[in-house]
């Protein structure tokens, strides 16, 4: 029965390894917190997306298809869904071909790559690539 | 880091009394810690596999990612109060649930982290505000299991239905190396169902390459063994005892894997995800991305037996 209060007053002492544990674990909390409150001061999130997407690789042909690998980023603040990157080849003045890809979310900075593939060589004629909606998530 | 340490204080003392002390505290405390993330992963890995989360994470935004930790930080004290991942439980010490639950945050931030980086979720692509709304969300159910680590498999067996069916297998007599394989079956079916059919094996098959895969496999070999055998759930006892053809925890933890792995194999073809026609190594991706989940209910399915 003596033994019993003393047990208590010993377990009511934290150990040095639950110490550590606990300091390492408010470490990462705080760091997380203050991450967070960090990207909310800097965030520029009142700009809407801003969506350009690009062409700077060069178009590979495979078994007579061309692929044209492009580049789709967000440089605005909010994060887009549902972009839709369109692809068309005029050639004399004139659509020939139409590609079109969907990305699911793009946000912030975010950069997102993908191919449009035709038949016909988009040298010979004007390639225009553009982004055409998307939609707020 | 820490062995150095704990030499350092060891060596200081030199009392040989106090350095087995020392290192029990050590051991315990690694032991509670590994039971916290094994409890984390048990309840938080199918929503690990849910692209909504991912999305909803990414497009969050700041204000509602301190929202969700404070609400998180508030139900798992609450949660606390009842269970948490220590043993023995101490609820006499001041401020005790507001600490654990400080430390069941954190092994959830950190586990969470850990799985996205693994699941290539988290990449150098990724802009810091959607890893973060990732990391958070995702560890919202990571922390609950942290909290709920002893309730989830047992503590002391007093009221977990391991005890009804272990006298039941006493009775009959099961084979030990049976009885283990069909449990590791039936856990990692009961987790595997609910990721086999979604879209989410395939999204995250097509960002992993192969040296990703390695470590998928390390990391559901490891967390197997860290259930099973490490993390002091109500049954490790008995299961160290456990005698049968493959029960030596290093050849038990690789075949309950393999059948691990079969078993998300088969699941995936049977909600069609893998057809005859695929080539073997989309089988073999797609089975060791759904064995993660699979090998995790397994373990605990070993656990409950």
């Amino acid at each position: 029965m003596n033994h019993q209060p003393q047990e208590d007053k010993q377990q009511q002492k934290r150990t040095v390894a639950e110490w550590v544990t606990f300091s390492i674990a408010s470490f990462i909390l705080i760091g997380v917190v203050g991450l967070v409150s960090f990207t909310w001061i800097k965030q520029p999130s009142q700009k809407p997306p801003l969506l350009v997407v690009t062409n700077n690789q060069p178009l590979r042909k495979i078994n007579g298809q061309y692929y044209i690998p492009f580049e789709v980023i967000n440089k605005g603040g909010k994060t887009a869904a549902s972009v839709q990157v369109i692809a068309e080849l005029r050639i004399n003045g004139k659509v020939e071909e139409t590609g079109e890809q969907q990305i699911e979310f793009l946000s912030r900075k975010e950069k997102e790559t993908g191919a449009f593939i035709f038949s016909q060589n988009p040298e010979e004629g004007e390639l225009i690539l553009r982004v055409a909606s998307y939609k707020l998530p | 880091m820490k062995k150095n340490s704990l030499r350092r204080i060891c060596s200081k003392s030199g009392n040989n009394s106090q350095r087995k002390h020392q290192k029990n505290i050590w051991r315990s405390e690694i032991n509670d810690i590994v039971r916290g993330g094994c409890g984390g992963f048990l309840f938080g890995i199918p929503l690990l596999y849910t692209m909504e989360v991912w999305w909803i994470g990414s497009s969050a935004t700041p204000a509602m990612m301190l929202i969700a930790l404070v609400l998180t930080f508030i139900v798992v004290y609450l949660l606390m109060r009842t269970e948490g991942f220590r043993k023995p439980k101490r609820f006499n010490r001041p401020y005790q649930g507001v600490t654990e639950t400080v430390e069941a945050m954190g092994i959830g931030l950190v586990c969470s982290a850990f799985i996205l980086l693994l699941l290539r979720e988290l990449s150098p692509g990724v802009s810091l505000k959607e890893a973060l709304g990732k990391t958070i969300y995702e560890s919202v159910p990571f922390s609950l299991g942290v909290a709920l680590a002893n309730h989830l498999l047992g503590e002391n067996g007093t009221n977990s239905p391991d005890n009804r069916t272990s006298r039941q297998d006493d009775s009959i007599d099961n084979n030990p190396t049976f009885s283990d394989l069909s449990a590791t079956l039936i856990g990692a079916i009961v987790i595997g169902f609910n990721i086999a059919p979604t879209d989410e094996i395939a999204t995250l098959a097509a960002a992993v390459s192969e040296p990703w895969l390695l470590a998928i496999i390390a990391t559901s070999v490891l967390i197997s063994y860290a259930i099973v055998f490490q993390a002091g759930f109500s049954a490790q006892d008995k299961r160290r005892k456990h005698k049968g053809i493959f029960q030596k925890p290093f050849s038990e933890t690789m075949i309950c894997y393999l059948i691990s792995l079969v078993a998300a194999a088969i699941m995936l073809w049977f909600f069609q995800k893998l057809t005859w026609n695929d080539p073997w190594t989309i089988w073999l991706e797609h089975s060791i991305i759904l064995g993660l989940p699979t090998t995790i209910g397994g373990a605990a399915g070993r656990l409950a037996i």
